[in-house]
């Protein structure tokens, strides 16, 4: 039985919860498949997300993004894909790509790590999501749903 | 005969620092013209913002100056409000509250050592590539530095801007469980951050030695970090009320940020200053292992602030596991407070060094206005000071990358929150 760990990344601030009712939405469909699952929803974790991905088989990790396209895209990163890092280490924000490849450097990435990022518009604080986020997080729920069951098959 | 270089060196960004600034240099004749430490994050205003407010608004908004000492910035405003409003607190919160701001020095040390200073000193760009080459080492930093955010959390209910100071005590006292998991996880980390001690102790660093003067909070009766008045090294001892009499803040045209200079000269605060300061309160333990690593004190050595800084995360791991023993849960977490006008002031032991906070309130309870001198503005003028001797110490003939790096690596030294300062690290070197 492999060990899968989903994540979901956010703050509540609006569309900052994508990553959040990602796995909202995944818990309430149920996974099914032959899995020992850990669905963590964090808050801007910074290095603890380290942690998390030790003694994991399977690390799926959904948070938003912003890079201009249309809110509400979804975007899947493959590890040579990962934004080059350039901009420093801040003592304030240790961001998720930071914590991401602080684990590659220790080497210890889990074998298999799906990364989404749900593109998002605006993330005011106290705001809910808006309607082209929820879609897209019930969206990438099903499409997560339908990956662990066919990992089972 | 060698050349005289003019030169001009601008680092336009600073990197692995809190917050936007920048650094110009001019040499000329192979001398330093110009030396300046730009800060031009903008001003935010906090204290403005405090007007008007209610006395129990005051410990939650001022966290928010800083992501990473909020601890700091509750309790200076707390005590400060506590000591104008005649509160006595219960022993329990008194004790609580260092416990409290220890897990702050924990986890803002650890990350500043790991992730911002300690790169330089191993050729490394960042702590990705100090990973790579140290990877037991930046896994241990995180891994202390995490437990300095478990105890924030404890007492906080959150690590970032914590929520667990009122006036009076704090909102909510932990579980006995929780605080015997804590203990048990304090104890287990005390040998990891004594192997950090001899790490830090390891890394070969420049030979400087530089006048200056040393500020912090002292306290007879311990390691000065939540209380105490304000000390130098030159020998004055002041309450925090008499601040304004020794020290002066100014504007320069060229920063956003306020200089601080004590008897018209700068001056050191944070994690040196206060070793300096206070060594002779440290454990016994502590004191022999500074002895048999070698490091003499008091240093006038400023590359020896990210060793202060890993035997200040050994005091803080000491300091919360002793003052946890025989913890028992209070009747009440606080005590009432009944407001008066007046002026409150106070100060502590941020992780960066003195944070001196005064209030004027009214009547009600609410602020007519509020001045935050926080350490990384008491620090620039040290900064710049520091630069100077240090370039000079280190030669002016080398090329511009080799000065930016040495620039970068002083003024990490003092692991300067910009943010909190207004608010690093562009440098701009040119040579006429």
């Amino acid at each position: 039985m492999s060990k899968v760990r989903i994540l979901g990344i956010g703050s509540p601030s609006g569309d900052d919860q994508a990553g959040w009712l990602t796995v909202d939405a995944l818990a309430a469909y149920g996974v099914q498949g032959e899995h020992e699952l850990a669905i963590d929803k964090l808050d801007r974790p910074g290095a603890r997300l380290i942690g998390l991905l030790e003694h994991a088989d399977w690390v799926i990790l959904v948070d938003a993004m912003q890079s201009g396209d249309r809110p509400g895209r979804i975007k899947r990163f493959g590890q040579d894909a990962w934004p080059g890092y350039t901009h420093g280490l801040s003592s304030h924000g240790l961001g998720v790509l930071d914590a991401l490849s602080l684990a590659r450097a220790f080497g210890i990435l889990p074998p298999r790590l799906d990364l989404y990022g749900i593109e998002i518009s605006l993330a005011c604080p106290g705001d809910e999501a808006g309607d082209d986020i929820q879609a897209a997080a019930r969206h990438l729920a099903r499409h997560i749903a339908a990956d662990l069951a066919a990992a089972s098959r | 005969m060698t050349e005289r270089r003019s030169v001009a060196i601008h680092v336009p960004v600073l990197a692995r620092v809190e917050g936007e600034g920048a650094l110009d240099l001019r040499i000329e004749q192979g001398d330093i013209a110009e030396l300046r430490l730009r800060i031009f994050e903008p001003p935010r205003f906090f204290e403005k913002f405090l007007e008007g407010r209610h006395y129990t608004e005051i410990p939650d908004m001022v966290a928010r100056i800083c992501g990473i000492c909020p601890v700091a910035y509750q309790v200076t405003a707390a005590q400060a409000l506590e000591d104008l409003f005649g509160v006595e607190l219960d022993p329990w919160a008194r004790v609580m509250r260092r416990v409290f701001y220890c897990g702050e020095w924990i986890q803002s040390h650890s990350l500043h050592i790991h992730l911002l200073a300690a790169p330089d000193f191993f050729g490394c760009g960042n702590a990705i590539e100090l990973a790579r080459i140290a990877p037991d080492e930046v896994r241990r930093g995180l891994r202390i530095q995490g437990l300095g955010n478990e105890l924030m959390d404890l007492f906080g209910a959150r690590s970032v801007h914590p929520v667990g100071v009122r006036i009076g005590g704090f909102h909510g006292a932990p579980s006995l469980a929780r605080i015997l998991d804590m203990r048990d996880k304090l104890r287990a980390a005390l040998p990891e951050a004594e192997a950090l001690i001899r790490w830090a102790a390891a890394i070969p660093v420049p030979q400087d030695d530089q006048v200056f003067v040393s500020v912090a909070t002292r306290h007879p009766a311990d390691y000065a970090i939540e209380r105490g008045d304000i000390g130098a090294s030159d020998g004055l001892r002041i309450g925090a009320e008499a601040f304004d009499a020794h020290f002066i803040e100014r504007h320069e045209p060229y920063s956003t940020a306020l200089f601080s200079t004590y008897h018209q000269q700068p001056y050191l605060v944070g994690p040196l200053a206060r070793l300096n300061l206070n060594h002779e309160y440290l454990p016994g333990a502590i004191r022999a292992l500074l002895a048999d690593i070698g490091l003499v004190l008091p240093s006038r050595n400023l590359f020896h602030s990210l060793l202060a800084r890993a035997v200040e995360i050994w005091l803080a791991l000491y300091e919360a596991l002793r003052l946890l023993d025989g913890y028992r849960v209070p009747d009440s977490p606080w005590v009432p407070a009944t407001p008066r006008a007046g002026v409150a002031i106070g100060c502590t032991e941020a992780p960066r060094g003195l944070l001196w906070h005064r209030y004027e309130m009214d009547d009600a309870g609410c602020v007519i206005n509020a001045r935050i001198v926080p350490p990384t503005s008491q620090n620039q003028g040290r900064i710049e000071e520091d630069l100077r001797l240090s370039l000079l110490n280190f030669g002016l003939d080398h090329p511009d990358d080799a000065l930016r790096l040495h620039c970068e690596k002083v003024i990490r030294n003092y692991d300067p929150c910009i943010s909190c300062a207004t608010h690093f690290l562009r440098l701009n070197v040119a040579r006429a």
